[in-house]
């Protein structure tokens, strides 16, 4: 529970924003600059920040790192305006200053060197897949995403995405952009390809990280999953962020704090809600009986 | 210009102490602020065994505060003594150790385990809002208290500071139980007994239920309890409540707090010390003072002539 010296601690600054891009409906791209954030950032992590020093709302919010641009000292957010403190981020002009911390949290591992990476993303949940992407074509390795929404308007991070030229397949739950249907059906319908070893990564609503841990079980893979708790202070201290991990050897599950083990977990580890126990349990007491 | 005050057999090098439960064991921050630059660190509410502490949704916002129930999940004492302690061993700062039980003895014995080297002081946790037993059940009872506060006293030679709650009528009767029980200073005040209810669920918005207000919406209550409490002892008083500025922390030193701890606002912004420190200073010089204790308890009341003499 203590957290452990990162060799590479985060920094707290106050960034000036650089660049601001509305894009369709409540969602915008922001560009900061931050040159511990720029320089230091591995995909998955995030950063807490704030609009300005008002009382209300109170806390910084906690935002995934969706680019970072080491050249400029700079990194960018992929932002849906959903309340008062994403409002407030959406308002800043250029030149304003926000209150920000980063870069936090445990990134997502690599996959295996012989695996496709699968990235499931849900809304708001491309945007850590946008640097994980980068990293991945960077490395060498194979990775396509597969992008849902409710309605077209809600997969605006389909440009940043396919920019990276990796395959990406649309979802919408109304049918009005991509397949029609959830996410997860899209991506079982491509390991129905027999398409080699794969590893999943998913981030978006609980919902759908709780559909792909199931997914991930039924067919075997190894999942990792990005999860999106309310957080205070992003650094183990408020511990308001706790989620309940349970790994092979615990009898029972602990809260973790999100944060600093996380966000990004193995799929086995969650306790789902509704659920008494983690996959990786089970799979434990079975092997035992 | 100085900052530095004395405390409970405590030199601080500055005001400035960070509150229990919000600053983690320190150790959080080791990099993302130079902890030396701290009057003294509270820990996390520490009981003899790990604690696993309340289900989630534990925070919530509400207007200007924060409203929780994390239920003093924790290490543990004796992982605190045996993990934590050296490594707050190189940074010059005081350390003091935010002491919970289940009973009287738990207290005790707790408080008798921290007496480790490296410790300057313990803060006794009567006033918790979010566990079932001890915490502001202790802190509720005048009987209690005292019992809780004694029997610390005798576990530890450490300097011994109560913290006292604010959900009670009179918090002046509490303040003066603990000096009678021994205590060297009061820390005022712990978080406020609230409720938030989510009206689409109509069920509340915590999953313990209620939980314990914080931040600036309770400062004008924290700065009237501290200024109450301080009138009411002669041992010192350390103000907390909603500080996230120079000007919060005056406003509980003018009225009589030897010391602030500052708690919420470490969450908003880790880099708040720097900034309070500063504040302080300006102050000093824009008033003309040597030291930030000339300015402790300096708060005047109008007489009638300066009212005009009104009706009330
Ligand atoms: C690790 C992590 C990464 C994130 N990355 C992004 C990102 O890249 N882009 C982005 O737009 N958002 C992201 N979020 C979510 C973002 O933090 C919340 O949308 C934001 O805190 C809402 O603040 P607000 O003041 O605007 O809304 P509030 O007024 O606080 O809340 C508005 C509504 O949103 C709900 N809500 C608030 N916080 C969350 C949350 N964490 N999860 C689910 N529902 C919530 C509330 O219950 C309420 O209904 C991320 C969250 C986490 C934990
Ligand atoms: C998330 C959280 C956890 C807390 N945990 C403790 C605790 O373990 N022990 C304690 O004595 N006070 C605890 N407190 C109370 C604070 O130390 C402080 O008294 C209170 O928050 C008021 O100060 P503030 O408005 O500056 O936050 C906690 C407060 C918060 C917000
Ligand atoms: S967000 Fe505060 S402990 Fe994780």
């Amino acid at each position: 529970m203590v957290a452990t010296t990162s060799p590479r601690p985060p920094a707290s600054r106050d960034v000036p924003l650089v660049a601001r891009r509305p894009l369709q409906g409540p969602y915008l791209l922001l560009t900061f600059r931050h040159p511990e954030v720029a320089g230091r950032t591995r995909a998955g992590q995030f950063v807490m920040i704030k609009a300005n020093t008002a009382a209300d709302p109170l806390l910084r919010r906690p935002f995934s790192i969706m680019s970072v641009h080491p050249a400029e000292d700079t990194f960018t957010l992929f932002l849906k305006v959903v309340g008062s403190g994403t409002r407030a981020l959406a308002d800043l002009r250029s030149g304003e200053t926000a209150g920000c911390l980063g870069p936090l949290g445990r990134p997502f591992p690599m996959p295996p060197e012989d695996h496709e990476a699968l990235l499931v993303a849900g809304g708001y949940g491309i945007a850590p897949f946008v640097l994980f992407g980068d990293e991945l074509r960077r490395a060498g390795r194979r990775a396509r995403a597969f992008y849902g929404g409710r309605t077209s308007g809600d997969l605006q991070g389909h440009d940043p995405f396919t920019a990276l030229g990796l395959p990406l397949a649309c979802c919408t739950d109304d049918g009005s952009f991509g397949h029609h249907g959830r996410v997860t059906d899209a991506v079982e319908a491509y390991l129905d390809t027999r398409p080699g070893a794969v590893t999943l990564y998913a981030c978006g609503p609980d919902a759908m990280l709780h559909a792909a841990a199931r997914l991930a079980e039924r067919r075997n893979v190894p999942a990792q999953v990005s999860l999106d708790p309310w957080m205070g202070c992003g650094v183990g201290t408020c511990l308001g962020c706790v989620v309940r991990i349970q790994r092979a050897d615990e009898p029972r599950g602990k809260y973790r704090c999100a944060c600093t083990e996380g966000p990004v977990f193995d799929a086995r580890d969650v306790v789902w809600a509704g659920e008494g126990s983690s996959r990786a349990r089970r799979e434990a007491a079975a092997v035992l009986r | 210009m100085s900052l530095a005050v004395q405390l409970a057999g405590l030199r601080l090098k500055n005001p400035l102490i960070a509150a229990s439960g919000t600053f983690g064991y320190g150790v959080e921050y080791e990099g993302i602020l130079d902890l030396s630059r701290l009057g003294g660190i509270v820990s996390k509410g520490l009981y003899l065994e790990p604690r696993d502490g309340c289900a989630v949704p534990r925070i919530v916002e509400t207007p200007s505060g924060l409203l929780n129930a994390i239920g003093l999940q924790g290490v543990g004492i004796r992982a605190f003594v045996r993990d934590v302690l050296p490594r707050l061993d190189g940074y010059d700062t005081a350390v003091i150790v935010n002491v919970c039980g289940d009973t009287v003895e738990e207290y005790a014995e707790v408080a008798r385990i921290a007496e480790a080297p490296g410790v300057d002081a313990l803060e006794i946790n009567i006033s918790c809002p979010n566990v079932k037993k001890g915490g502001m059940a202790f802190g509720g009872d005048p009987r209690m208290t005292h019992e809780v506060v004694a029997a610390v006293r005798k576990a530890t030679r450490l300097p011994v500071i109560p913290k006292l709650s604010p959900n009670v009528a009179d918090v002046t009767v509490f303040a003066r139980v603990c000096e009678e029980a021994g205590a060297d200073a009061l820390s005022c005040i712990n978080t406020l007994l609230g409720l938030a209810v989510d009206v689409e669920r109509r069920m509340p918005r915590l999953a313990f239920g209620t939980g314990g207000l914080s931040g600036p919406a309770i400062r004008p209550v924290a700065v009237r309890m501290a200024w109450q409490a301080a009138r009411a002892v002669r041992i010192p008083v350390i103000g907390i409540g909603g500080i996230a500025s120079a000007e919060d922390a005056l406003e509980f030193l003018i009225a009589g707090c030897r010391a602030v701890q500052i708690g919420t606002a470490n969450f908003v912004d880790p880099g708040v010390y720097s900034r309070i420190l500063a504040g302080l200073e300006d102050y000093l010089r824009r008033h003309g003072r040597e030291s930030i204790n000339d300015v402790v308890g300096s708060l005047r009341f109008p007489d009638a002539e300066e009212t005009g003499g009104g009706g009330c």
